[in-house]
């Protein structure tokens, strides 16, 4: 009876286990093909006639800023982007309210550097936010290598007016914007992506905690600086 | 060990291991930082293993943890058995996870660490209360 007892708990436990391991590799494996990627024509029309410098979306002297903490591998990020970030675009850049500064960290890895570097080099094209889109739409698995030149050079043809080629040589030469979003992310006491952080442009910028990825989260926030 | 003492150190156990997973579970819903002296924490969560088939393992950690916590209620042969056989899944299952942490993603969770010893221990209290439970049942029924 002891005997039979404890070996009938072991295989029960084992044959839960085996169906947790299955179900896990399953499941990341089906996580790891690359997300349907938005068309470039998608991405273009989001952005249409907005000014891009660097890493900041909108016109300069918008009253309020949005710094957004972001990784190009973290997937709540490519939530955010594909989500939130067009209606964001929509009722709050676009009219020249607010500015985004995209400052990015490379929580993940190599793959996260290498994509940050590029975009980067990108924003000096006026391309960074074109870019950072159509990353995240076509999002890989954690440094699987998914962020190849080749990728790279591939998503260029894709961005009109984005020369990959002198991008990719560039972002070798983007240590002192990296080290810029770094320091920002730093004083923000910035952990996890993506984070926020909002203000009066020019003035202090303050972290803005949200309770979920949607658009609405960030909607009280920027409307009580663009009251205040 | 008496039974007693047994049933209370189960429950302590899947009260603690509930707390950490409920931690995890929290923190993944209100997308909210975990604190994290590891520095590993938000990788870990962020990574494609976090779920499974789109239930965060997180969750079904707590849900694991309460199911095992109300076997501690029951002093009946089946209670005891699925408590056990729940926590032993639980080890084998973290220890899948912990080499996904170390080999796959590269990055260690505090919190999963946590959950693993207490599931660890909490495993070896439940089968402490099987063996308990086999040894009244052989009496009884010489």
């Amino acid at each position: 009876m002891t005997r039979r007892a404890y070996l009938a708990v072991a295989g029960v436990a084992a044959l839960i286990a085996a169906g947790l391991i299955g179900a896990s590799l399953v499941s990341a494996k089906a996580d790891s093909k690359p997300a349907s990627p938005h068309s470039s024509t998608e991405a273009a029309s989001i952005l249409a006639g907005i000014p891009q410098h660097g890493n900041v979306l909108g016109r300069q002297n918008a009253p309020v800023t949005l710094v957004e903490f972001a990784d190009l591998q973290c997937p709540y990020c490519a939530t955010w982007s594909n989500t939130a970030f067009p209606q964001i675009v929509r009722d709050y850049v676009r009219p020249g309210k607010v500015r985004i500064v995209f400052a990015g960290v490379a929580f993940l890895g190599p793959d996260s550097e290498r994509g940050l570097r590029f975009a980067f080099a990108a924003g000096n094209q006026g391309k960074l936010w074109d870019t950072t889109h159509m990353l995240y739409a076509q999002q890989g698995a954690e440094n699987s290598g998914w962020l190849s030149d080749n990728v790279l050079r591939e998503l260029g043809t894709t961005i009109p007016g984005l020369d990959a080629e002198r991008a990719l040589r560039e972002s070798s030469t983007v240590d002192r914007q990296l080290a810029e979003a770094r320091g920002l992310a730093d004083r923000a006491g910035v952990r996890g992506t993506p984070s926020f952080a909002a203000g009066p442009t020019n003035g202090k910028l303050v972290p803005v905690a949200v309770s979920s990825l949607d658009a609405n989260a960030l909607r009280p926030t920027l409307d009580s600086y663009l009251a205040g | 060990m008496n039974d007693r003492r047994l049933k209370f150190a189960v429950a302590a156990l899947a009260l603690i291991g509930a707390g950490v997973a409920g931690y995890l579970t929290y923190t993944r819903f209100a997308h909210t930082l975990i604190i994290c002296a590891t520095g590993g924490c938000e990788t870990v969560q962020n990574s494609r293993y976090a779920e499974l088939l789109g239930i965060p393992v997180a969750l079904l950690g707590l849900a694991s943890y309460t199911f095992v916590l109300g076997t501690a209620f029951f002093d009946n042969m089946l209670a005891r058995a699925a408590g056990a056989a729940t926590a032993l899944a639980g080890v084998i299952f973290g220890l899948y996870l912990l080499i996904v942490q170390l080999v796959v993603i590269d990055a260690v969770c505090q919190w999963c660490l946590a959950s693993d010893l207490v599931l660890d221990a909490l495993a070896v209290a439940c089968l402490l209360r099987l063996r308990v439970g086999i040894r009244v049942q052989a009496a009884a029924n010489p």
